[in-house]
């Protein structure tokens, strides 16, 4: 059974949100679908409680504007389908989803914008699949979504601006920071500071993140690496030690501290799988964060009607999602020849100019999380490198050798990135390993692969997709 | 045992849930992942190859390193699931 809408919206981040609102007020019949339980990406993740305890001030504009957003998403006519995935894009548009219910169904739309936004992007070290191990992204969530802290002490490592948003969290919420370790040095970060005006608002508030973990006397320490977690069957202590300029570990200089939890993350990777699987044409662009999908300037992909926005396209942060969701929400109404392109100008001239700001902030941002080869090189061979496959360095070191050297053929060799998460969490890992092993381009490296079903499904809910009926209790509107 | 639960947090209504058949409370609105981790389950599953320790890593959704049984259904990502009353989980015992 197959349900139409104008325009089907994957993603409900700002971009996401920003292009629904748009479309919606000139009367498009609108289906946003997240795998989220709330809409608002992570940006907007909140307590759901949190309204109840009275409004306070946002100091954040980008937050405000898009805590509105949301709000007129949820009293507009526009149709949420949360805690859905999408599993696969097929020719005219037709989207296989399974909602929150397990249950399986196909969606058709004119034209699609895909919003689904970035991931953490890791540096493996021996022992970080213990559990206590655990991204900073998820540390922030469990104190956002749930109120909770990720640990009774907390050591916050890798690189980029969220180790300090998360540290300064933490100690908002009580909780205590033993020691941010960043990776990168002040030479680095200052090298990075090469781009425009657009960056000062965010050192601006990176400065203040910092000025709280100062006043909390929480030690910072530049140029060490995480190099080992050790623990039985969890998190007990950490290794660390300096890095020298190429990020290799200087022997000698290993400090250990002990710990229950470890929150690290080294930048962000864009989540291009769903609009590689519908065909979309990717790039390796690594100012903007490794591979993103390719769109021209009204944000549509290689692909006729699929639109790629925000995170997707190069990672730069909420703002520049925010600006490319109603650009393409724009550029669709053009084309449906709702507006002519006079209104499509005067609309999305000044959203341009903010554009290119932002990929500004992003390229700073992307500069900042930048790993030299030197820490690739480094890896020991008993360290898992594919989590889900359990394929270590030691097995892919043994396939280099045997002169596999790109993403595919590792795969093949290896099984590397062919587990439940479907290479998301090994895949720019891979891809940084071959490309500090060899000389040759991201082109010739390549890129993870995504075919349909790109998340993960039982045959059971596949088998039952024909005799699923509308769900009335989650959908408003007329789907 | 620390609480790791924020005090300044405005939280649901209390809720029951059982841990591989042991009673716990939870809050409504928390994630599963989230109610495990303030209960002290850190391990959340074990290998299926190598029987490793796992648990919460990306807690958006994307490793399927949380995986827990949920109302007797197998591979449930914890941290992308509400806990609600009466919800029977099952972890991997240590």
């Amino acid at each position: 059974m197959k349900y139409s809408y104008h325009v089907i919206i994957v993603g409900s981040g700002l971009a996401g949100l920003a292009a629904a609102d748009i479309l919606s007020r000139y009367g498009f019949h609108i289906l946003v679908i997240d795998d989220n339980a709330h809409i608002g990406g992570q940006l907007l993740r909140k307590l759901p409680h949190a309204a109840a305890a009275g409004k306070r001030f946002e100091p954040d504009r980008l937050k405000r504007q898009g805590a509105r957003l949301a709000a007129r998403i949820k009293k507009g006519n526009v149709q949420v389908l949360n805690g859905a995935q999408v599993l696969g894009i097929y020719p005219e548009h037709i989207l296989l989803v399974e909602d929150s219910r397990g249950h399986v169904f196909e969606y058709r739309a004119e034209a699609l914008i895909l919003a689904t936004g970035a991931r953490e992007r890791q540096l493996p070290f021996k022992g970080w699949t213990l559990p206590g191990v655990m991204s900073t992204g998820a540390a922030q969530i469990l104190m956002k979504s749930s109120g909770i802290l990720p640990g009774r002490k907390t050591l916050v490592g890798g690189c980029g601006p969220l180790m300090l948003v998360v540290a300064a969290e933490i100690l908002t919420n009580q909780g205590e920071v033993q020691a941010v370790l960043d990776q990168s040095v002040a030479a680095m970060k200052l090298k990075a500071v090469t781009a425009g005006s657009a960056i000062w608002p965010k050192l601006l508030e990176g400065a203040t993140y910092l000025a709280r973990l100062v006043a909390a006397r929480v030690p910072m320490k530049q140029g060490v690496r995480i190099v080992e977690a050790r623990g039985r069957d969890q998190l007990e202590a950490v290794v660390v030690a300096s890095v020298d300029a190429d990020g290799r570990i200087v022997r000698g200089t290993e400090r250990i501290y002990p710990t229950d939890t470890l929150a690290v993350g080294y930048g962000f990777s864009p989540n291009i799988e769903l609009p590689q699987q519908a065909g979309c044409a990717v790039k390796f662009t690594s100012d903007k964060g490794g591979w993103i999908v390719d769109v021209n300037e009204t944000m549509m992909s290689s692909v006729a009607d699929i639109y790629a926005v925000g995170e997707t396209t190069g990672i730069a942060g909420a703002g520049k999602s925010f600006i490319e969701g109603r650009i393409a929400a724009w550029a669709i109404l053009n084309k449906q020849g709702v507006i002519d392109w006079q209104t499509y100008e005067t609309n999305t001239r000044p959203l341009m100019r903010q554009r290119d700001r932002q990929i500004q902030y992003g390229r700073f941002l992307n500069h900042l999380c930048r790993l030299q080869p030197g820490c690739y090189e480094d890896i020991p061979d008993e360290t898992v490198i594919c989590r889900c496959e359990e394929i270590s360095m030691g097995d892919i070191r043994s396939q280099l050798s045997n002169d596999f050297k790109t993403m595919n053929g590792i795969k093949k060799a290896t099984r590397c990135g062919m587990g439940n998460c479907q290479g998301r969490t090994c895949g720019p890992i891979l891809f940084d390993i071959l490309s500090a092993h060899s000389q040759r381009s991201p082109k010739a490296i390549g890129c993870t692969s995504a075919r349909a079903p790109v998340k993960t499904i039982t045959l059971g809910a596949l088998a039952k997709m024909t005799t699923n009926t509308a769900q009335d209790d989650e959908s408003k509107g007329n789907g | 045992m620390f609480d790791l639960r924020i005090p300044s947090v405005l939280r649901g209504a209390k809720i029951n849930i059982h841990v591989n058949g042991k009673a716990l409370t939870a809050y409504e609105g928390e994630t599963v992942h989230a109610t495990l981790l303030a209960a002290g389950y850190r391990v959340l599953r074990k290998t299926p190859k190598t029987h490793q320790p796992r648990g919460i890593f990306c807690g958006m959704g994307v490793c399927y390193d949380c995986l827990v049984t949920i109302n007797g259904a197998p591979n449930q990502r914890a941290c992308m699931t509400r806990v609600e009353d009466r919800m029977e989980i099952e972890v991997d015992e240590i």
